[in-house]
């Protein structure tokens, strides 16, 4: 049998390979993750004394650690804390009683959700005010601007979500301070979410606007007589956009970053409050099925990014040229 | 310290003067909910985040150069291996493994300074990385090795002081990323011991008199918004005097 048509041809041989080679850094990623995990969450004490309660008897306690293996030793329990692993099995959660993972996918939506309306809201601000801000010659506008931009990059994420609920929801109170559910809640939680890239991807609009319109070629044109305006359009903001593009994608696992804190602030029924509220309760199973979802997430992003890049970037083929 | 604790002491609770506003009942920035004095407190919360960044910033610069190097100067599995581990680690939101590892470990002063400085040393290896292989092909590079120059001296001697520009600018604004992720995980109750007077703790507590006291939220968030800009413009400074300085050659 010959070899099928889409791996003879070069370029989808390229995005495959990039692919595989993810593939296996994934594994990498969450064999480093579950090993880690597993001996960090041993390290916050017996579990058998917080299963027990504080009253146990010590022939309780011995029990408890019979009944879920817990008196086997580290190694053993090691591998048999991998072979669940394997089976899928990611345990219960001890607050609530239902699978760990079941748990924590049932409130990806909420995150995945928020986290779309933020980089939305992101592109659609940073874009046009750095492609202005790069076109702009060096004025008063254009420093207040960038100072405006400097001011937020020194915000924490955090500060910005209380600032914020400090003037919409207590001084004004326009807007609900926390919740989930209709369109004014998601206001605050987008904006919040918002800032942690906001600042970033305007000053690489800008910077890349404003070294593209520095190229030779384009003074070559403006020399002869081509009209700013298309030479703009049509060649410097493009190219400034691909970049912009790039940034965004890497910094997908930042934005996770700013949705634990951004969910904790505004009770957001997601990942990143249940992760911290399972960190809170002890709840382990539930700390490890966020935090592996977290990885599987991260990379799926990360893995389109790479292969649509590719895709549309002739310069970063594998053996093109 | 002593001119700060001139000041009043962060630690002193005053159940009658509690809540006051700024400048009321001989508090200058006004007490929290137990009475004690936010300036005090604000000032000690610097401290202790001026503290941890340093420290994480100090651990993440060591190891992320010391890995860096290497990895230019070995090909083959070390520079396979040291490039895999820093492109696994900067893919991973760094805040939720940073949580999950200081949640086990333990709060506290070094556990923070550990955890931050060994999750986010990769970010220093790849600029390292980057600058020491183009260096390296350089031809005062060529002589040294030529005239017998140890490894350990070529790498020490030659190629890390060529490095000192970027990695100056590079220890400024991890500074500044270090302080903000120091204060957001003591908000979240991940970071400083409770009670400990930090930032982040001031900021998580100031939560429940979001109503009746905003300036408990908005004295601290002032200080941790000037500090980290105030690192961020060293930055820029560094940054900027490079870039002319490169003009220049």
């Amino acid at each position: 049998m010959s070899t099928p048509e889409h791996a003879r041809h070069p370029l989808m041989r390229s995005v495959l390979l990039g692919v595989l080679q993810r593939v296996f850094s994934l594994l990498l990623l969450l064999f480093v993750l579950t090993t880690l995990l597993f001996f960090l969450l041993r390290m916050t004490g017996d579990q058998a004394l917080a299963l027990a309660g504080p009253d146990a008897t010590t022939e309780q306690i011995t029990a408890i650690r019979a009944q879920f293996g817990l008196d086997r030793p580290l190694g053993v329990q090691y591998l048999s804390y991998i072979g669940e692993l394997l089976r899928l099995d990611f345990g219960t959660s001890i607050i609530s009683g239902q699978g760990a993972m079941r748990e924590a996918t049932s409130r990806l939506w909420a995150t995945v959700a928020l986290a779309i309306t933020a980089m939305a809201v992101t592109v659609a601000l940073a874009i046009p005010l750095g492609a202005w801000m790069g076109a702009m010659p060096n004025t008063g506008a254009r420093r207040s601007l960038a100072g405006c931009i400097f001011l937020l990059q020194g915000m924490p994420g955090f500060v910005v979500a209380l600032l914020l609920v400090q003037l919409f929801a207590v001084q004004l109170k326009w807007l609900p301070f926390m919740g989930y559910g209709s369109f004014s809640t998601w206001i605050l939680p987008t904006l919040t979410l918002a800032s942690f890239l906001l600042p970033k991807l305007t000053r690489v609009v800008a910077s890349n606007v404003d070294a593209a319109l520095r190229e030779d070629y384009i003074r070559t044109a403006r020399a002869n007589g081509a009209s700013f305006t298309e030479l703009y359009w049509r060649h410097a903001l493009p190219n400034a956009l691909l970049g912009a593009t790039a940034l965004l994608g890497t910094q997908f696992a930042f934005l996770l970053s700013g949705s634990v804190i951004t969910e904790t602030i505004f009770g957001w029924p997601g990942i990143g409050s249940l992760l911290i509220r399972s960190i809170q309760s002890a709840d382990f199973a539930v700390v490890q099925a966020v935090t592996l979802l977290i990885a599987i997430m991260v990379f799926l992003i990360n893995t389109t990014t790479d292969a649509s890049f590719q895709l549309l970037d002739p310069r970063l083929r594998r053996g093109a040229g | 310290m002593s001119v700060l604790g001139l000041l009043g002491d962060p630690m002193i609770t005053d159940l009658s003067r509690r809540l006051a506003r700024p400048g009321e009942a001989g508090f200058l920035l006004g007490s929290d909910q137990l009475g004690r004095d936010t300036l005090a407190r604000v000032l000690a919360g610097l401290r202790w985040s001026l503290a941890v960044a340093a420290g994480a910033t100090i651990i993440a610069a060591v190891v992320g150069v010391t890995l860096g190097l290497l990895a230019a100067d070995r090909p083959g599995w070390i520079r396979l291996s040291i490039n895999q581990l820093v492109d696994m680690v900067l893919s991973f939101p760094g805040l939720v493994i940073a949580i999950v590892v200081v949640a086990a470990i333990g709060h506290g002063f070094w556990a923070l300074v550990l955890t931050l400085g060994l999750l986010s040393w990769p970010v220093f290896a790849r600029v390292v990385y980057a600058e020491a292989r183009s260096l390296l092909t350089r031809d005062y590079m060529l002589a040294a090795r030529l005239a017998g120059s140890s490894r350990f001296r070529i790498l020490a001697g030659h190629l890390l002081p060529g490095l000192a520009p970027s990695l100056s600018v590079m220890v400024a604004f991890h500074f500044a990323d270090m302080m903000i992720a120091e204060s957001a995980l003591s908000f979240l109750g991940v970071g400083a011991p409770l009670g400990t007077p930090s930032l982040g703790n001031m900021l998580a507590e100031s939560r429940q008199f979001l109503f009746i006291a905003p300036e408990l939220m908005l004295v601290p968030a002032t200080a941790i918004v000037l500090a980290v800009i105030a690192a961020n413009l060293v930055g820029d400074g560094l940054a900027s005097q490079e870039s002319r300085l490169e003009e220049e050659k």
